[in-house]
């Protein structure tokens, strides 16, 4: 019985295999590959990446942004997850298909949106000085600041749905009990809520974090002469010049990076839950 | 039991399928097949030119469809004897393809057009090699300066506009590291296909960063930049400012004089083709006069057939930079190797990193 039960997950196994982990092995074989065409394996596409600050800069500057995106799409979706899931029951399937919304549409859609939006002369720019915020140009587009809007309305949503399931799993008994006991509100949240919804916000970090990382369409689009990230790199090393190599070596060094942060995050995530 | 049915289902369903395949290259009712490696809508797959051409040399057309001159190559390298008849390489990939094999010496002979092709692309340079020619050239085109008419009453006279403050945030030159160094190399007056001071090209591209509203990328983002009235001038494609006037927009487009980058698309017969009369037959056709007057009049590229280029109106021609003059003030873009294209990438990935 067993046995079988085991052999029901080879599909998936395999499916994953090939799809997920061979092409993933190919690249990692390419990043070790000489652009001369030489045989056997080289360490100059690492090399490369690690001694031109050119490359460390733009890396830089992507995890800065990340760690934005990340902050900001935390801060809006904790609250909007505590409400939908304890507070406002009965508006919280209105409120999740809202939050959805933007998971539903093509990415150029939903970032030519913005463009039009934030665009000096814009909607946005045209309702600012009618209610006489801002008098002149927005200036707004094609800055820093218009891709970490574009990417958080892009991947806020992710966090909204795991912090809400994890908060959705809080024993409203716990809640009711603490308030019995005398624990005002703050207490409440501080030592049980938090601490119980600590799962869902982690997974929502990572969930955020890694593929902001590695976007390019925001940032080349949204940033415009100041959008340049490591994942325009890597596009630009593929699409542009066929920089296999290269762009290989960068894609497995943002990797690293991705499985360290996640290795960090779940370890502070533990640390938080035993205190 | 049932995995050997099953089994059995697959192979009659692989059977099936080469069978199709089979079908599909092997002319059927002996008719001779030729296998066209182009782009799609770019003007060979045009069904009234189709059904003509078919008619006229009793034969049947296939296309093979491109997405990228590198594709071109790696088809042309794994493709049997006979798959592929006639392909369509830029000028900027060429050598590559005539340096691996790939292409079959031409005999202009067999190409009576061939005569009536402006001089300087009869002695295009990319298309030779130790004097044998191997690919014509068929239609060219350049990435120049488009205005707004309402902002710029007269075309501008220099390259030099894009790297005027007067125009500061008005500016828009695309993402593209060839485009880019070209582009500093002419305002810098060094030679745009092999400039010996990057340095230089480097630090004027710094200067006139920000003076860029942004970076286009892909022709439908420079649209909605330029009917947004958030770019006035910018470096463009000839082809897609002519689209934009022809949908009614202020757009005007100019090769000034001190030059614009061209490129040049050039049709060859790949060596193992098996219908090489077909094959010139149809490169006659390609630069006949009245292929290249129909098409460059209705939207298309630029003509390298001297009569189609007279026919068309000279005010249009002018327009879209597709006359004389324009042609005699263009750099066109040649080849480069690959150590070449990752030094212009990285100086490229420098200036937008500062």
């Amino acid at each position: 019985m067993k046995r079988k039960q085991q052999l029901l997950t080879l599909p998936g196994v395999l499916v994953l295999a090939i799809f997920a982990i061979l092409p993933l092995l190919i690249m990692f074989v390419y990043s070790f590959q000489s652009d001369s065409g030489a045989a056997g394996v080289t360490l100059e596409n690492y090399a490369r990446f690690f001694t031109k600050s050119l490359y460390l800069k733009l890396t830089y500057r992507t995890i800065t942004s990340s760690i934005a995106v990340t902050a900001i799409s935390l801060a809006i979706s904790y609250p909007l997850a505590y409400f939908m899931a304890k507070k406002f029951k009965g508006m919280k399937n209105i409120l999740m298909i809202l939050v959805i919304i933007p998971f539903f549409t093509n990415q150029l859609v939903r970032v030519y949106s913005w463009l039009i939006f934030l665009q000096d002369g814009g909607v946005l720019n045209k309702f600012l000085q009618t209610i006489g915020i801002v008098s002149g140009d927005l200036e707004l587009l094609f800055t820093q600041k218009a891709v970490v809007i574009g990417l958080v309305h892009a991947f806020f949503p992710y966090m909204v749905v795991t912090i809400y399931l994890a908060l959705e799993r809080v024993d409203n008994s716990l809640l009711e009990a603490s308030r019995s006991l005398g624990a005002g509100p703050f207490t409440t949240f501080r030592n049980i809520v938090l601490p119980l919804s600590m799962p869902g916000v982690v997974t929502g970090i990572m969930i955020v974090f890694v593929p902001c990382l590695g976007t390019f369409v925001e940032p080349r689009i949204l940033g415009g002469v100041r959008g340049t990230v490591i994942g325009t790199v890597i596009e630009d090393q593929f699409f542009e010049i066929f920089g296999w190599n290269f762009g290989a070596a960068i894609a497995f060094v943002l990797f690293a990076l991705v499985v360290l942060s996640m290795a960090g995050l779940s370890h502070a995530g533990r640390r938080f839950e035993n205190e | 039991m049932r995995v050997k049915k099953w089994l059995g289902v697959l192979v009659a369903l692989t059977m099936l399928l080469s069978l199709a395949a089979c079908g599909g290259s092997g002319g059927d009712d002996g008719i001779a097949t030729l296998t066209i490696v182009n782009w799609k809508d770019y003007g060979t797959d045009d069904p009234d030119f189709i059904k003509v051409f078919e008619e006229e040399n009793n034969c049947k057309i296939v296309h093979v469809y491109m997405s990228s001159e590198e594709e071109l190559l790696t088809k042309l390298k794994t493709a049997k004897d006979g798959e592929i008849d006639v392909v369509l390489p830029n000028c900027t990939i060429l050598p590559a393809a005539i340096e691996n094999g790939l292409l079959l010496e031409l005999d202009t002979g067999k190409i009576p057009n061939f005569g009536l092709m402006y001089e300087r692309f009869k002695t295009q340079e990319e298309c030779f090699k130790d004097g044998k020619m191997y690919s014509i050239p068929w239609v060219w085109g350049s990435t120049a300066i488009a205005y707004n008419t309402n902002d710029f009453p007269e075309a501008p006279a220099s390259v030099g506009v894009l790297f005027d403050p007067a125009y500061t945030g008005k500016i828009a030159i695309r993402d593209d590291y060839n485009d880019a160094v070209m582009l500093a190399a002419i305002a810098l007056g060094q030679d745009p296909n092999n400039p010996d001071d990057l340095e230089a090209v480097k630090a004027k591209l710094i200067e006139q960063k920000p003076l860029n509203k942004t970076y286009w990328k892909t022709g439908d983002e420079f649209s909605k930049l330029f009917a947004g009235n958030q770019v006035s001038v910018a470096l463009m494609w000839s082809g897609q400012a002519a689209f934009m006037k022809q949908e009614g927009e202020p757009i005007g487009f100019v090769i000034p004089k001190d030059g614009a980058i061209g490129w040049v698309d050039t049709w060859g017969i790949a060596r193992g083709s098996a219908n090489q009369e077909l094959a010139y037959k149809f490169l006659d056709t390609m630069i006949s006069e009245n292929f290249q007057y129909d098409w460059a009049s209705a939207g298309g590229p630029a003509p390298v057939n001297s009569a189609a280029g007279d026919r068309i109106d000279p005010e249009y021609a002018a327009a879209s930079g597709m006359d004389e003059i324009s042609l005699n003030r263009l750099y066109f873009m040649q080849y480069r190797t690959d150590d070449v294209k990752k030094t212009w990438n990285e100086l490229w990935t420098e200036v937008k990193a500062e």
